[in-house]
This record gives structure tokens, C-alpha cells and sequence, in this order.
């Protein structure tokens, strides 16, 4: 299943790679000084299709941020290629105006000069076998000049159609090889992977046969957050949450991911994907899977990702599709204060597009745990505010010692996970109204992170690129964890093919048959 | 903002509730109460630091500023505010006269919030012996100044023959980024180290812990030798395999120079006493590393076998003068 398997668990880092040995008696690290923080070895981070709206917004800046933080190994390399007539100098003050503009911390010149002397450019299409020849003589000039020790990333930040291509070449290269590298060599590949089952399998085998399975980092930004992870501290780590975590005293499970936004300049993308294979398939099944695992035996990826693809294969769709999965598509209205149109008047979205542009569906969890729970999971745009939370609703007291009136305003005791904005844990329970009546309401108790309190966290890239270059493969899916959940969407797909999605107007928290599906349990959603 | 002449420890409760009241739902969370303990000129510098490690640490800051002990009648002065200048957080300043600055702990102890960690930070003139200081005493963490003493190599041996695990000082908040790009520098390290040398001022207490540290971790002593320069210079390693690594400070930056490769430059950013204090405030254990450092830089051993609780121990300036 892995190399973790069968070492001894003292070295065993999950799926990375062993540490090298020198790395291992490092007498300078010590486990009691965390102070110290976790710093790569040296390595090259080859960014493909580096012009690009990703690379620009997110990749460099969050290079950046990583160096300002010091964070970077001391020989490290970003190296670009696109096909561009450029030198480095080019790609250079591209690289510096992305980070600059987009860069999280404090823009300071040195940190960037430091940074500037190692970033390369190699031009060259995908198809160019010159240029990835150029490519790999370059990774090994750059290994003896800048001490990379034949250490590289490979993010492809390019659309999937043209994976096969890079990864040949890569092949060809022998780019790819941990062994005749001398090194790591790992991939990092962006959602969507794949549109179907069928085709999530063979990207899979094309990307684990190129490199092997452990060196594939499948990126989820949402794991990168810091609320999501701990999720797991707050779960694993309390006794107070994990004896009520289960059938016994949970109601319902709401997952919410709201986008306030609309499908910006993405259509041609957007149109032929939809909600339910661009959220509800990833982010939404991983939050799931965290909220609902089993706990890990220990805390490494392994572990975690064995537990999460047990919970990810245990979901059940709803018998009745049509009544528990709802699908929209919005329609022209008022969001904050502005006019916006509708999804078919969507600049390059054809009039008669079904795309849905939100999906709400019930899923089961068939385990001991999770038996008869209905895990609620919604995702929408042009919704009224960008949100993402886990909502736990907890059942309701089984006998109250009040009188129904006075009881009337109580409803379900939640906890909710706030993913985003404001990173925090919600608890939501009953309190007297105060004054001489007996009158019980809800009030919540609010838990905003120490971090977050009024900085923003760690952005999401940052973590998960640090994440990539030590190796340390917890916040990623793993191949089957993908795969089981193109099991769940695949039959969504399906039904919904050739429905017309329910219109809801831009603006409003989704369509009419959406809040019917809880009603029909006897539930409504939560307002985020 | 509740400005109170010339009031009570009970008036400063309420008025601190009073302002959480009526400032609607401000902070949701208090992870720690800090006391700093410092002096009016020093205000403004300790106001920025609190500022910043305010926004990383939701806490309560209880500064307290002690004038005049020979002052014939004692008195309070405070204020009270949340939020402003001195970060997201809820903040009391306590200026104190008289003999009441030798019980500032009858006013504090009630400030304190509700079974949070608390951290005491001395800005500047750590008292010689902390159980002397009532404050110090029931503080979990305490965190010391040394740079600011008048004799601060002195002060640093001090600190050792007076310490307790939970003590850190900021000089060796100081070194983090020093210690972090050697440790980097040793993990690609291809045989042991034989020997360290640690450049620069031998008197500058930062360059004493950082070789002190190198000292705890490998196993020959590592000397600090006379540079030109104030602080840490560089430091250089030389490896078994006769391997060399050379690291300069170059103002705000690191250069690293290996034979036969191309130099690398990492930067040192400079950082504010407000980003080391909320260094600080990450950790609230004892930090073993810093006590074993130490305990290199002085000989002295088994620092961190001691126990972490101090008793107060009654000192009297004023009686101590008139003996003196």
C-alpha cells in the first residue's frame, strides 16, 4: 500500500520519503524546539504554464510569502516554463509583479532580491522536446551551482488536456525518476482531477506511472486552511466533542460552501464542469470525509487518508435522486447592492446552457457512527455572502422539564466550523432570556482563532507548496480518496443528465427545491 | 477608554467590565493575560510591542508602571480600554505609588483572566532575584530583558543562577533566526561537524546563548571569538569531511558561503520587540532548549531539573537601602 508500511514508526513520516540520513542526525534539531520551524531541503520548485492566472495569483506570491517568512531552503531555485520568448530577467519582473501585487505579507525588496538571483526561465512548448532536454540539463547544472541536490517539484499548473503531454516528456527525461535524479522528485497537480470515474482512473495511472504514487501531491487548497485542520485537533484532541460525535446525539450535518461570485471569465471552463464536479466532488467530500472519519491511529498521512477514503467509501446516495438531489442554475437579480445577470447571459455561456450553478444533495454514511445521519451538503454561486462552514446539529434534549412555551425558541444545539471568512468554532445552545419568566433561546458562543484574531492565517498555498517540498503528504488526497468520490458524483451525473436545473435568482440562498428537500425531513437549512 | 484617578483594584474590576460591556462583543477568547512591568519612559515602545503581539495572541495586557515607593501615601492610577492603541485586545494600565507598588499583586491578581495562562514581562531592569517580585511569582511564563540592564553579559549569568523552567529572555528570541539557518545549514551537512566558532562581541549575550546553544547540542565546546561588530558577526563550521560553511550577518541579510558553490543569501528580517514577544507568547511551557543553552553559557547544570514554582520572597528596597 505504501513504503511507510513496515518502518519503524520512530522514522516514519507517511508518505514522504525517508529522511535522509544526514537530515536524521542533525543534532541541532530537536523535537522540544519548536521554535525552530520546519525548513525544506534544498530543492527546485519547476512551475509549468507559469503565466498563468493560478501561478500569478497564488503560486508566486505565495513563494514570496514563504521566503519572507523564511521558510525557504537556503538553496532553492523557482524555475519557469511557458512558452514565451523570455530570459530570466523576463520572468523575473513578471514574478516580482505578481508577488508584489498579491503577496500576503509585507513586501520587502531584500527578501525579493534574494529570491531574484534564483529564479529561472526555460521557454519552450509542451511539445518541444529541445526544450524539456534544455529543462533536465538545466536541473542538473542547477543541482552542482545552487546545491539542489537533484531535489525538485513539478507543479503543473496547466489544464489536464495537456498532462499527458508534460508527463511524457517528463518520462522521456527521465525528469521524473527519484532515482536517477539523485533525489525527490514529486508532481503537484490542481483540481479537476478528471471530469468522470473513467477518466479520474486513467489521469491517475498517467500521473502514478510517471512518478510513483507517493511523489503525487493532488492539491485541495481547502485542506490547507487552517480551520479545516484543526478540525482534527478539535475532534482528536478534546474529550468533550468526540462522545457525542455520532448517531446517538447528531441530528443532521450541514456542509455549506457559498460563493458570492459568479463564474467570472471561467466559463468555457465552468460550463462544461458545473457545481457538483468543481466543488461538491473535492472540497466538499473532503470536508466530509474529515468531519466524519474514524480517528487515525496516528497522526500521520497515512493514517489519516486510510480513515478518510473508509468514511468516502461508505457514502450512499439517496434512493429517491430526484426528491434529495436538487441542482440550480441562477438567474438575473440584486446581489449587494449591484445588478448581476444571469448565468446564461454569462459572457461565453451558451443561452440554452444547463450547467448547474448549485447543487444541494442528502448523503448517508453507512457506518456504525453515522447510521441514519443525513449529511446535508450545498454549494452555490451568486449566493448571498462567501462562506464556507460544518454545521453538526446535535438532537433535541429527549425530554424538556419546561413547558412548550417557554421552550418555544430553542432549536438544535449546533457546532459549527467556520472554514471561512472568519476561522473560528461556533457553539450554539440554549440560555434563559433573563428576567422573572422561564424563557429559553438560542445563544452561540463564538471562537475566533489566536492566529486569525485579527491576521489572516497562513494562506492556503503557502502551506500546502512548504507541504510539498518536505514531503508531508497529510493535507492531500490520495488517488483513491479521488476516485471514491467520483463513486458518489458519477451517479448524480447521471441523473441529472438532460434535467433542466431549478432557477433561482442571483442572490438568494438557492433554489425553492432545495429548501423543500429539508423540509420533506422535517429540517431546514441553516442561515451561514 | 475609562480613565481612574487616584481609585481602587475593586473600581478597575468594574470598570474593565464595565468597557467590555458596553464595547458589544469585542474579544471572544482571552488565550492569556500578559503583565508587563516596565517604566514610564518606556511606554511608548512597549505600547507598539503589545500592539503587535495583541494581534497574533488574543490576551489581556496588564501594564503596570511602579513610581515613587518612598512616596508618603499610596495610590492608583488607571486605565482601562479595549480595542486602540493598544491592540485588538483588552488592555489596563496600572500606575502605582507609594508602598502599594511593593503589593502590586493585590491589584492585579483580581485582573487576571479566569484560568488563562499568565505571562510576566519584565521591558526593562529584570529584578535580580524574580521571587523577589510578586509578580513574577504567580506568572506561569516569564519572560526577561537582559540587553536592557546595565550590565547585560552580568545580567545573563544572573538570570541562570536564578532560573526555573518557564524563564526566557529575549536575546535568545533574538537568535531564532540565527539558529534556524544553522540548523538548515547542518541538514545538508554530508559528515559531523568538528568544529564551531561563533564571531562577534563576546560580551553581547545573544552571542553567548547562540554558542552556549551550539555548545548544549554538539559535543565540544563552542568558543565566542572577537569580531568587529556589536552582536553575532557569523558563525563558522567546519565539517569531518573538511567541508567549510561560512555565515555572515550583512545587515538584514545572511550570506552563506560554501566553497565551490554559489553563495546563497537569505534575508534576516528585522524584527520589532513586538514580533519576538509574540514568538514568546507562542509557547507558555518551559522552553529546555533555552535553559540547556544557558546552562552552557554559565557551567551551571541542571537548570531545567529545578522546580518551575517560585515562592515569594519578601524584599524590601527601603529596608534594604537603610541596611546597605
Amino acid at each position: 500500500m505504501s513504503v511507510a508500511e513496515g518502518q519503524s514508526p520512530a522514522i516514519s513520516t507517511g508518505d514522504g520519503p525517508p529522511v535522509s540520513a544526514a537530515a536524521r542526525a542533525n543534532p541541532l534539531r530537536d523535537a522540544r524546539d519548536r521554535r525552530l520551524p520546519r525548513v525544506p531541503e534544498p530543492c527546485a520548485l519547476v512551475v509549468f504554464g507559469v503565466t498563468g492566472d493560478l501561478a500569478r495569483k497564488k503560486l508566486l506570491p505565495a513563494i514570496y510569502d514563504l521566503a519572507n517568512r523564511g521558510l525557504l531552503p537556503a538553496d532553492f531555485v523557482l524555475l519557469g516554463f511557458a512558452r514565451r520568448d523570455w530570459e530570466d530577467g523576463d520572468f523575473e519582473s513578471l514574478a516580482k509583479k505578481a508577488a508584489k501585487e498579491h503577496a500576503r505579507t509585507n513586501w520587502n525588496d531584500e527578501v525579493w532580491d534574494r529570491l531574484a538571483g534564483d529564479v529561472k526561465f526555460v521557454p519552450g512548448s509542451f511539445d518541444d522536446d529541445d526544450a524539456f532536454d534544455t529543462l533536465a540539463s538545466t536541473l542538473d547544472e542547477l543541482r552542482q551551482s545552487h546545491g539542489i541536490k537533484g531535489n525538485a517539484a513539478f507543479y503543473l499548473s496547466i489544464p489536464p488536456s495537456m498532462f499527458p503531454v508534460v508527463l511524457k516528456q517528463m518520462e522521456r527525461t527521465k525528469m521524473a525518476d527519484n532515482a536517477s535524479s539523485g533525489g525527490w522528485r514529486r508532481v503537484v497537480v490542481e483540481k479537476p482531477f478528471g471530469h468522470d470515474l473513467p477518466s479520474a482512473q486513467q489521469l491517475n495511472d498517467l500521473v502514478d506511472s510517471v512518478f510513483t504514487a507517493d511523489d503525487v501531491f493532488r492539491i485541495d487548497h481547502y485542506l490547507g486552511k487552517e480551520t479545516v485542520q484543526n478540525l482534527m485537533a478539535l475532534r482528536f484532541a478534546n474529550q468533550l466533542f468526540e462522545p457525542v460525535w455520532n448517531a446517538n446525539y447528531v441530528d443532521s450535518v450541514q456542509i455549506t460552501m457559498a460563493e458570492d461570485v459568479g463564474i467570472g471569465g471561467r466559463a468555457g471552463f465552468y460550463d462544461v464542469t458545473g457545481a457538483a464536479r468543481d466543488v461538491l466532488q473535492n472540497h466538499l467530500l473532503q470536508l466530509l470525509a474529515l468531519t466524519a472519519m474514524e480517528e487515525p491511529v496516528e497522526f500521520t498521512a497515512d493514517a489519516i487518508r486510510t480513515e478518510k477514503l473508509k468514511v468516502l467509501r461508505a457514502i450512499r446516495l439517496p434512493v429517491d435522486l430526484g426528491s434529495y438531489a436538487v441542482r440550480g442554475q441562477y438567474q438575473q437579480g440584486w446581489l449587494a447592492g449591484e445588478r448581476v445577470p444571469a448565468y446564461t447571459d454569462e459572457k461565453d455561456v451558451p443561452a440554452e446552457s444547463r450547467t448547474e450553478t448549485y447543487a444541494a444533495v442528502r448523503l448517508g454514511i453507512d457506518t456504525r457512527r453515522w447510521a441514519g445521519v443525513p449529511f446535508y451538503l450545498r454549494t452555490g454561486k451568486r449566493l448571498p455572502r462567501r462562506v464556507t462552514e460544518i454545521a453538526v446539529l446535535f438532537k433535541k434534549a429527549p425530554h424538556l422539564p419546561f413547558s412548550h412555551t417557554d421552550t418555544e425558541e430553542l432549536g438544535h444545539n449546533q457546532l459549527v466550523i467556520r472554514v471561512q471568512p472568519d476561522e473560528g468554532v461556533t457553539l450554539k445552545f440554549g440560555s434563559k432570556v433573563p428576567g422573572s419568566m422561564m424563557e429559553v433561546r438560542d445563544v452561540s458562543m463564538d471562537f475566533l482563532y489566536g492566529e486569525a484574531f485579527t491576521e489572516s492565517s497562513p494562506e492556503a498555498y503557502e502551506r500546502l507548496i512548504l507541504d510539498v517540498m518536505l514531503g508531508d503528504a497529510t493535507l492531500f488526497p490520495r488517488n483513491e480518496e479521488v476516485e471514491a468520490s467520483w463513486r458518489v458524483i458519477d451517479p448524480l451525473e447521471e441523473f441529472w443528465t438532460g434535467q433542466q436545473p431549478a432557477a433561482y435568482r442571483a442572490g438568494e440562498w438557492g433554489p425553492k427545491a432545495a429548501d423543500e428537500m429539508l423540509a420533506r425531513d422535517g429540517r431546514t437549512w441553516r442561515r451561514p | 477608554m475609562t480613565t481612574l484617578w487616584d481609585t481602587t483594584g475593586t473600581a478597575v474590576v468594574q470598570a474593565l467590565a464595565a468597557e467590555r460591556r458596553s464595547g458589544g462583543a469585542v474579544t471572544s477568547g482571552l488565550a492569556l493575560t500578559l503583565v508587563v512591568v516596565l517604566e514610564e519612559k518606556d511606554t511608548a515602545s512597549v505600547e507598539a510591542a503589545v500592539a503587535t503581539a495583541a494581534a497574533k495572541h488574543p490576551m489581556r495586557v496588564i501594564m503596570v508602571l511602579r513610581h515613587h515607593i518612598d512616596a508618603p501615601v499610596p495610590r492608583l492610577d488607571a486605565e482601562v480600554s479595549i480595542g486602540g492603541r493598544h491592540g485588538p485586545g483588552e488592555a489596563v494600565v496600572l500606575r502605582m505609588f507609594g508602598r502599594l507598588a511593593l503589593h502590586a499583586e493585590s491589584v492585579t491578581l483580581p485582573l487576571l483572566a479566569p484560568d488563562a495562562p499568565v505571562v510576566a514581562w519584565w521591558y526593562s531592569e529584570t529584578p535580580t532575584v524574580i521571587a523577589h517580585d510578586p509578580l513574577g511569582v504567580f506568572a506561569d511564563r516569564r519572560i526577561t530583558n537582559v540587553i536592557r540592564d546595565a550590565d547585560p553579559a552580568e545580567s545573563l549569568r544572573q538570570r541562570a543562577i536564578d532560573y526555573a523552567p518557564g524563564d526566557t529572555d529575549l536575546t535568545w528570541t533574538v537568535i531564532t533566526p540565527w539558529r534556524a539557518a544553522l540548523a538548515a545549514a547542518f541538514d545538508t551537512a554530508t559528515a559531523p561537524a568538528k568544529s564551531v566558532v561563533v564571531r562577534g562581541n563576546p560580551n553581547d549575550p545573544s552571542a553567548q546563548l547562540l554558542a552556549g546553544w551550539l555548545t548544549s547540542r554538539l559535543d565540544f565546546t563552542v568558543p565566542v571569538e572577537k569580531a568587529e561588530g556589536k552582536y553575532i558577526v557569523g558563525v563558522e563550521i567546519t565539517f569531518a569531511d573538511d567541508r567549510t560553511v561560512q555565515m555572515t550577518n550583512e545587515g538584514y541579510k545572511l550570506l552563506m558561503r560554501r566553497p565551490g558553490q554559489v553563495d546563497t543569501i537569505q534575508p534576516f528580517p528585522q524584527r520589532t520587540t513586538g514580533d519576538m514577544l509574540a514568538e514568546e507568547l507562542r509557547r507558555l511551557d518551559a522552553d529546555q532548549p533555552y535553559g540547556e543553552a544557558l546552562g552552557a553559557v554559565t557551567g551551571l547544570t541542571g537548570l531545567n531539573e529545578r522546580s518551575p514554582v517560585r515562592t515569594h520572597i519578601w524584599h524590601d528596597p527601603a529596608l534594604a537601602q537603610q541596611e546597605a
